[in-house]
């Protein structure tokens, strides 16, 4: 199990010990962490599932992936450097602590 | 395992007048129910259906068989998987993205609204589902996709053969004639608009997929719009004239909607009570299992998110449109590859635009009489009518 630190836009902070391979979109959405929508499942189609990795693990949650960068153009929020979409970043032992903020608006 | 239980009794005319007695008992006894006279496997729970389309390698939407392609004239992405499927949505994205719709389409999108919610006559009934969720809805995708030149008229028109054509699976020549003429009308206006959507390039559906760096052949463009027209204007449509219902069928509603400004989530129990896209069908590539049935290679499945959507493990009252719910999790734009690409545009137009808008505009607006409202379909379903009376 590793820990998933979310922080939602108005602050309230949600941990989650969640098993190693989930993505971080499922494990909100498993646990009911308000402020991630994630419509399309993590097929990377529609952007709901926005958020910003804490700029201390953005190095180890990796680069985004091949079309991340085009879908994120949909994303409802403002886009940042930190930006990711949650269905694509696969939780490891090396995440263990990991923080996001999730952004005001998914849709 | 055994196969899914067979059903002969339950009827197409039964699901166009009203499926959701059907769906509810489906849900209760038979959740996985091979239906015969729909000739599908029908789905009715939400974890079944969004099982099924969160894999699209096993519940497959590449089916170049169905009368889609005729209707179309060609293999769209609505009937393709994997890459392909991705990089033709992908050419096309652009033009729908939120920021794109803030920035660019607001300002036109309000104007739009105003002028067609000013046409509306006072004091009289006034049907809203032919006068302004119909045309509103066709002059809104006109301009998105690039092809504002063509008329209401023709934008509805086009996009009710599209639909009839590629639900016809009874393959009457008839249908497809309607359809044909259509496909004509629209490759000549695609035709006359493409050197000016490629000299005066700009954010529309059209211009971005011509002027891409790497464009995807003419054909698909042209397949990308018609597949736009064809899913683009009853959908919103349908949408807006069910949350006009709902709210007008509901005052205290509607009075605590307008207080908070809750437009954006009446728009989403609307799309939840009566999804206007209510069924898909996929495509079985591999013997498989759902919800303890065999289902064999070659089956077709049908989920029917319009019964997730009211999924008693998920919902209390689902039957009800009931806009404050702690969650909403409907899946009425779909999920997996195939989510509706049009989702930002709907939410902002019909949910941060017309709706306040309308409401502002005829704060006393009221239904002339809730059993005048007529409901009707099957794959796509929505009120046929909505007489109200404007103050
Ligand atoms: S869940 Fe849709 S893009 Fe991540």
């Amino acid at each position: 199990m590793v820990k998933v630190i979310y922080i939602a836009a108005d602050g309230t902070r949600t941990e989650i010990d969640a098993p190693e391979g989930e993505s971080v979109m499922r494990v909100a959405l498993a646990n009911d962490v308000e402020g991630i929508v994630g419509e399309c499942g993590g097929a990377m189609m529609c952007a709901t599932c926005h958020c910003y990795v804490e700029p201390d693990w953005a190095g180890r949650t990796g680069e985004r992936v091949s079309g991340e960068e085009d879908m994120l153009e949909g994303a409802a929020s403002e886009v940042t450097q930190y930006s990711r979409l949650s269905c694509q970043i696969p939780l490891t032992g090396a995440l263990d602590g990991l923080v996001v903020r999730l952004p005001e608006d998914q849709i | 395992m055994p196969l899914a239980p067979l059903d002969e009794t339950i009827t197409i005319t039964q699901l166009i007048d009203d499926p959701y007695p059907i769906y509810r008992r489906l849900r209760a006894e038979a959740p996985v129910m091979r239906v015969a006279s729909v000739k599908r496997t029908l789905l009715t729970k939400a974890d079944l259906t969004r099982a099924v389309k969160d894999n699209p390698l096993l519940f497959s939407s590449n089916d170049p068989n169905t009368p889609m392609r005729p209707a179309l004239r060609a293999h769209t992405l609505m009937r393709k998987d994997g890459p392909e499927h991705m990089a033709e949505r992908m050419a096309m994205m652009p033009a729908f993205s939120p920021k794109r719709i803030q920035t660019d389409w607001a300002p036109l999108y309000e104007q739009l609204a105003q002028d067609y919610i000013a046409r509306l006559p006072r004091g009289e009934v006034v049907d809203l589902f032919a006068t302004l969720c119909g045309p509103l809805a066709a002059r809104i995708l006109a301009h998105i996709l690039g092809i504002p030149e063509a008329t209401d008229a023709e934008m509805q028109r086009w996009s009710q053969r599209i639909i009839d054509g590629a639900g016809n699976f009874g393959w009457k020549p008839e249908l497809f004639a309607l359809s044909d003429e259509a496909n004509d009308e629209m490759d000549a206006l695609f035709d006359r608009l493409a050197p000016q959507r490629i000299a005066d390039a700009d954010g529309t559906a059209y211009s971005v997929m011509l002027t891409a760096a790497n464009p995807i052949p003419m054909s698909q463009i042209y397949a990308n719009l018609k597949i736009a027209i064809g899913g683009g204007i009853n959908e919103p449509r349908d949408a807006l004239a069910t949350v006009l219902f709902g709210l007008l069928d509901n005052p205290d509603q509607l009075a605590e909607v307008r207080a908070q400004e809750a437009w954006g989530k009446a728009f989403e129990e609307a799309i939840r009570w009566v999804a206007p896209i209510q069924v898909s069908s996929r495509l079985v590539t591999e013997d498989t299992e759902l919800g303890g049935f065999d289902i064999p290679k070659g089956e077709t499945v049908m989920t029917v998110q319009a019964s997730a959507n009211r999924d008693e493990d998920l919902y209390e009252n689902g039957e009800e449109f009931f806009v404050f719910r702690d969650k909403n999790p409907h899946q009425a734009f779909g999920n997996g590859p195939h989510h509706c690409a049009g989702a930002h545009i709907a939410r902002r137009t019909v949910g941060k635009i017309i709706l306040p808008m309308l409401f502002d505009r005829f704060p006393d607006m009221r239904l002339v009489d809730r059993d005048l409202v007529a409901w009707k379909g099957f794959g796509f379903r929505g009120p046929i009518n909505l007489p109200v009376i404007l103050n």
